[in-house]
């Protein structure tokens, strides 16, 4: 594994903000680059941007935020929601932040006892503190320039985060089983007691005053909900071809439907005796039953008329 | 094949549950299980706990309400009392059958599920909810899913060694095989319905063989729909029944349609037969008499002019001597036919008789022991009563349309039981017409003070003309109507009757003649002009508000 964990192949982003150092943020991300090997697997954000940029949900192995040196990032609470959201179920964030180390001061900075909590709020599990750092002279300097604050209880800590293993809106059956015992079959044993009961109450049919449940209670909102429209379609569900031609016919159609009226139908494909299941779609005699054999049958006036 | 048990329990409204469970219990055959299929309320509950292998085909009807034939096992299932590990033996699936233009789409499919899973049953797969609403029908999930219950039930129950699936070009035998009697033997006056015993209510079972009293047209001649009030003396039955209720009317076959089946099919309309169950144990068919003649099977209880589903092309194709039409058929019961089957059958509306007609030397080949198989009994319909016993005792009135339309056949399609009660003449005999009592969903405020608004337009009122006849025969007088029809002159049914219960200051009637100007005006312009009334009645004298039609 390479520094910060980053393994070949994984899709990371890096997350800066105006407080990196420009050059540092380029080695890091050159170094990230060269870990995960080509393809352009590496986005670089800067922390304002990163909403507008609305990546996918679930998208990044690895988020890197506030870790170029030098960075005095803050992570507010909807920005941590949003590396969470980007995070594959499993992925890893690994963040650098700025925290004191006694509260009550009135500050934006966090206390170190906060950071890990304000990370699980965002809904990441297995939060951890891996590393504490005192300024350098030089960072001091860049808070109190971007942040303006000036005190000596300041930490740089690094924090490790997890998206948990499931997706959001997965769902899973819970296994309540209050099996006893598997009897000889393979399959749980009766309770003699209970068959009693179900006996004794399946013997008095008479319940008139019997306590019911309510049947409604069983169902929740999934229960409630109706199919697809779509779903209940057929491929192909086509009229059987009736030809209409339009009113101002100018392809000859209305012609050639005039002179069918007025002449005996002839048959198509021979088999119009034979009743509606083997006649084909254009048969003249639809709709009317098989004929018996050395019938012959003239279709009156009205019958030819289009539907 | 000991161990080899598969279950099927069904809940069906209009037999379409009971087909899926009947083919799923085929498709379990050819697989070697010992299989049974039963309708949730015939099966014997307490035995569910000791059950390995159970799959449940239930539709959802009304208004998200279970079948019928399921309605005692669906209280049972939902005590408090039930233990919760009460099923844990037992390995299950469950087949919906419902219509997602209704709000409450497959409730009772999706409800049995977790209902069973609750007591400790263990699902073999996701319930799967068969749509009407898809332009294929239910099958069009029911299938590929079958594909995956079959793949998880032979992992838990293999074939034994030896053995194969059996193929589907493999016929299966009958439910019943048929038995002539010798043709000099004296028959039953077969075709008379006996008069049930007098302590018993009637019901599906059986039903009452009521006197048609009258049946007179309420429309008018000119008018495009023959609308019929009819009816039926039902005095010595044991039937009482409450506004609000429904007539379940069993009918039958027109003796045109009789004959040409009997000729198709080469049967004798007048020898005797019986029936033997192929397997020991199968109950015989409760409606059918026996010994029965061919002509009261045909008439009273196969249902030749219903549509034909599925089954019955995959059944029929096993008869064929006919290249042609055998792979026709077989194509139309494929799962790749079924677009072509609902072209040439759902959709135009195509009966059992015209099919048959159209492969005629299938037809001519079927076995008489498979008739029970391959057609379904004759479903019963249901009708609004519309007149109350206050005002009629001992009678049963209903409102009644023919049904009768287009669809791209040349003959046009007729409801069955409405054109057979059209047909029939009180005047030129006893007439009589098989009937029960089944309970309404509407119900009416026990407080006589109470006002009652009722939407009724066309049919619709039916039930209502019963509500206002019993609430007027109680002194009742908040009976606010709103009735639509086409023209004042044509089809405005009940005219004399709504009309002297006006001045008589029991009934508010508001009308809508759709076509009597030139805008269409309808029952809802009406409540429109109306509603400070209606706001009035709701708000200050809390009214009950009523739809039908």
């Amino acid at each position: 594994m390479g520094e910060y964990g980053v393994t070949p192949g994984q899709h990371v982003a890096i997350i800066w903000d105006s407080s990196s150092p420009a050059e540092a943020l380029k080695d890091l991300v050159e170094k990230i680059q060269a870990l995960v090997g080509a393809d352009s697997r590496v986005a670089v954000e800067n922390v304002n941007q990163l909403f507008q940029s609305a990546h996918r949900e679930s998208s990044f192995d690895v988020i890197l935020s506030g870790v170029v040196p030098g960075s005095t990032a803050q992570h507010s609470a909807e920005v941590l929601a949003e590396i969470a959201r980007i995070l594959k179920p499993g992925g890893r964030v690994l963040l650098k932040e700025l925290v004191v180390t006694e509260s009550g001061n009135n500050s934006r900075i966090k206390t170190a006892a906060k950071l890990p909590v304000a990370l699980t709020l965002s809904g990441l599990v297995e939060v951890k503190e891996l590393q504490k750092e005192v300024l350098t002279p030089e960072e001091a300097q860049s808070v109190q320039e971007h942040l303006g604050y000036q005190g000596n209880d300041l930490l740089i800590v690094q924090v490790e985060g997890k998206k948990p293993n499931f997706e959001v809106g997965s769902s899973s059956q819970l296994k309540l089983s209050f099996a006893k015992q598997p009897g000889p079959s393979g399959k749980p044993s009766l309770d003699p007691a209970t068959a009693k009961l179900w006996t004794l109450s399946a013997n008095d049919m008479n319940d008139e005053e019997m306590d019911l449940l309510d049947s409604d209670e069983l169902l929740d909102s999934e229960d409630l909900r109706k199919p697809d429209p779509s779903s209940l379609r057929a491929p192909s569900c086509k009229e059987l071809g009736k030809k209409k031609a339009c009113k101002n016919c100018t392809c000859g159609l209305a012609e050639e439907l005039e002179q069918k009226k007025n002449s005996q139908p002839k048959s198509a494909c021979g088999n119009c005796y034979l009743g509606d299941a083997f006649r084909c779609a254009s048969c003249p005699y639809l709709g009317m039953p098989a004929f018996k054999p050395g019938e012959k049958i003239l279709l009156k006036e009205n019958q030819l008329h289009d539907a | 094949m000991v161990g080899r048990k598969l279950l099927v329990l069904f809940g069906s409204q209009t037999g379409t549950a009971q087909d899926t469970a009947e083919r799923i219990g085929r498709e379990a055959k050819r697989r070697h299980f010992h299989c049974r299929v039963e309708a949730l309320d015939s099966y014997e509950v307490a035995n569910l706990i000791n059950e390995p292998l159970v799959v449940f085909v239930c539709a959802t009807t009304g208004q998200g309400d279970p079948p019928d034939n399921m309605k005692m096992f669906w209280r049972f299932l939902f005590r408090k009392n039930l233990p919760p590990s009460s099923l844990c033996q037992l390995d299950y699936a469950v087949v919906g059958l419902g219509d997602s233009s209704y709000p409450k789409f497959n409730f009772i499919a999706k409800k049995l599920h977790k209902r069973v899973l609750q007591l400790g049953g263990n699902p073999l797969l996701p319930v799967v909810l068969g749509d009407d609403q898809h332009d294929l029908g239910p099958d069009a999930v029911i299938d590929p899913w079958l594909l995956a219950l079959w793949d998880k039930i032979l992992t838990l129950y293999p074939l034994p060694p030896g053995l194969e699936i059996i193929s589907p070009d493999v016929r299966l035998p009958p439910k019943y095989t048929l038995h002539y009697l010798a043709e000099d033997s004296s028959h039953p006056g077969g075709g008379q319905l006996q008069p049930t015993a007098p302590r018993a209510v009637p019901s599906e079972l059986h039903p009452f063989a009521a006197r048609m009293v009258s049946n007179q047209r309420v429309t008018a001649e000119s008018h495009f729909q023959d609308v019929r009030l009819i009816e039926f003396d039902i005095s010595g039955s044991g039937i009482t029944f409450s506004a609000g209720d429904v007539v379940m009317i069993q009918p039958q076959n027109r003796p045109e349609d009789v004959q040409q089946f009997c000729q198709l099919l080469r049967l004798d309309p007048n020898r005797c037969f019986v029936l033997k169950p192929t397997e020991p144990g199968t109950p015989l068919p409760a409606l059918l008499p026996q010994p029965c003649t061919i002509r009261y099977l045909v008439t009273h209880y196969l249902d030749i002019s219903c549509v034909p589903r599925r089954s019955f092309f995959e059944l029929l194709s096993y008869f064929s001597t006919n290249e042609l039409e055998r792979e026709k058929l077989e194509e139309l019961s494929s799962a790749q036919g079924q677009e072509e089957l609902y072209s040439y059958c759902n959709r135009p509306r195509r009966t059992t008789l015209e099919v048959l007609w159209d492969f005629p030397h299938t037809t001519c080949a079927v076995p008489p022991d498979y008739l029970l198989d391959l057609i379904p009994l004759i479903r019963p319909r249901a009708f609004s009563i519309a007149s109350s016993l206050l005002a009629h005792p001992d009678r049963i009135q209903i409102l009644m349309a023919v049904v009768r339309y287009k669809t791209r056949l040349s003959k046009p399609r007729c409801g069955l039981c409405s054109t057979w009660l059209a047909s029939l003449n009180p005047d030129q005999g006893d007439v009589r017409v098989p009937l029960w009592v089944k309970k309404g969903g509407m119900k009416f405020p026990a407080d006589p003070d109470t006002p009652v608004i009722m939407i009724g337009p066309g049919t619709g009122v039916a039930p209502f003309r019963a509500v206002i006849q019993e609430r007027v025969a109680q002194g009742r007088r908040g009976n606010c109507l709103f009735f639509g029809c086409r023209q004042k002159t044509k089809d405005f049914y009940c005219q004399a009757e709504w009309e002297e219960l006006v001045t008589k200051g029991f009934l508010t009637l508001f009308t809508a003649f759709s076509r009597d100007q030139e805008e269409k005006v309808y029952v809802q312009h009406r409540i429109r002009e109306n509603r400070r009334l209606v706001w009035e009645l709701l708000s200050s004298r809390s009214a009950h508000i009523y739809l039908a039609g």
